[in-house]
């Protein structure tokens, strides 16, 4: 295995109006307390301005994501936090893993726990994995917890601008949109949840190349998100 | 080159977090006929994240290439 460091880049999205902390490092072993070599996080406009750039300790077991994106989320609805993580191989033969809590202030809804979506790197050159990955799904559980639903979609990409279509599936109906970000950018879909009498099943997102995709769903009168959760790799 | 925004294009700038390679690689195996590197065929091919930025560069250097 080899000293140099391998690179992960993984991203949330955050609201104002909510607890949101993430985990650097989510720890599997209590005796073998594991880092990361480095940690920088970036924060982005829905347009793809860049906001502030901050370097995280990789020492901390924890980052108040909230305290840290509160400036530069001030007055929007949502930033996209882009958290760039070097890391040893030898330390993590895979990759690392970060991990997210979210509980909306004064809210009875129940906290959510949630897995850092990575969009660049998590399949190292190093690990024997063919996925393919740029088409990605989400199946909807029954039940009235959340009222609406929406998707997540933002362009990692430094230059290249994205064009991906949004399918949304009803029984044997589907709707599809088309979907165009610059650079950085990122935007909220909304998810009809009815259509021709059937209630929303499943979401698919296609792209030329993996996106920073999540689903949400929120209780319909007060808005708190009730589901916040990455998309997954269609084919394996 | 420049990117659209206006700024310089960076060759430490990482642009597959999967094998590794650099702008600066990919400008220097462009410039030299050397693409795809030996060690460096499958970027864009696993995470998929940098595919598009890989494609623009590659269009970007190659125009940039001795004839």
């Amino acid at each position: 295995m080899s000293s140099s460091p391998s690179a992960l880049l993984s991203v949330t999205y955050v609201e104002p109006g909510y607890r949101h902390v993430v985990e650097l490092v989510h720890q599997r072993d209590p005796d073998a307390r594991r880092r990361l070599r480095s940690l920088d996080l970036a924060v982005y406009e829905p347009e793809g301005k860049l906001l502030a750039e901050v370097s995280i300790d990789p020492a901390e077991e924890t980052l108040d994501l909230a305290a840290v994106t509160a400036g530069p989320a001030a007055g929007r609805p949502r930033v996209m936090a882009v958290f760039d993580a070097r890391y040893d191989e030898r330390i993590f033969p895979y990759r690392p893993h970060h991990y997210g809590f979210l509980h909306r202030e004064g809210s009875s809804s129940a906290p959510l726990y949630y897995a850092v979506g990575a969009v660049l790197g998590g399949v190292p050159q190093r690990v024997d994995n063919s996925r393919i990955n740029n088409f990605e799904t989400y199946v909807f559980a029954g039940g009235p917890f959340a009222e609406r639903h929406a998707l997540l979609l933002g362009n990692l990409a430094r230059f290249a601008p994205a064009l991906a279509q949004v399918f949304a599936y009803y029984g044997p109906e589907r709707v599809v949109r088309d979907v165009s970000l610059p650079p950085k950018a990122h935007t909220e879909v909304t998810l009809e949840p009815e259509h021709g009498g059937r209630r929303l099943e499943r979401v698919e997102i296609k792209s030329l190349f993996r996106m920073a995709t999540y689903v949400t769903g929120r209780r319909a009168t007060s808005g708190d998100l009730v589901l916040f959760d990455h998309l997954f790799t269609f084919f394996k | 080159m420049a990117t659209e925004g206006g700024g310089e294009v960076s060759d430490g700038l990482l642009l597959c977090y999967c094998t590794m390679l650099t702008v600066g690689d990919l400008r220097s195996a462009c410039r030299d006929g050397r693409w795809p590197l030996p060690d460096k065929e499958p970027t864009g091919k696993l995470c998929t994240g940098c595919l598009g930025d890989l494609l623009y560069l590659l269009r970007a250097f190659e125009r940039e290439a001795p004839a």
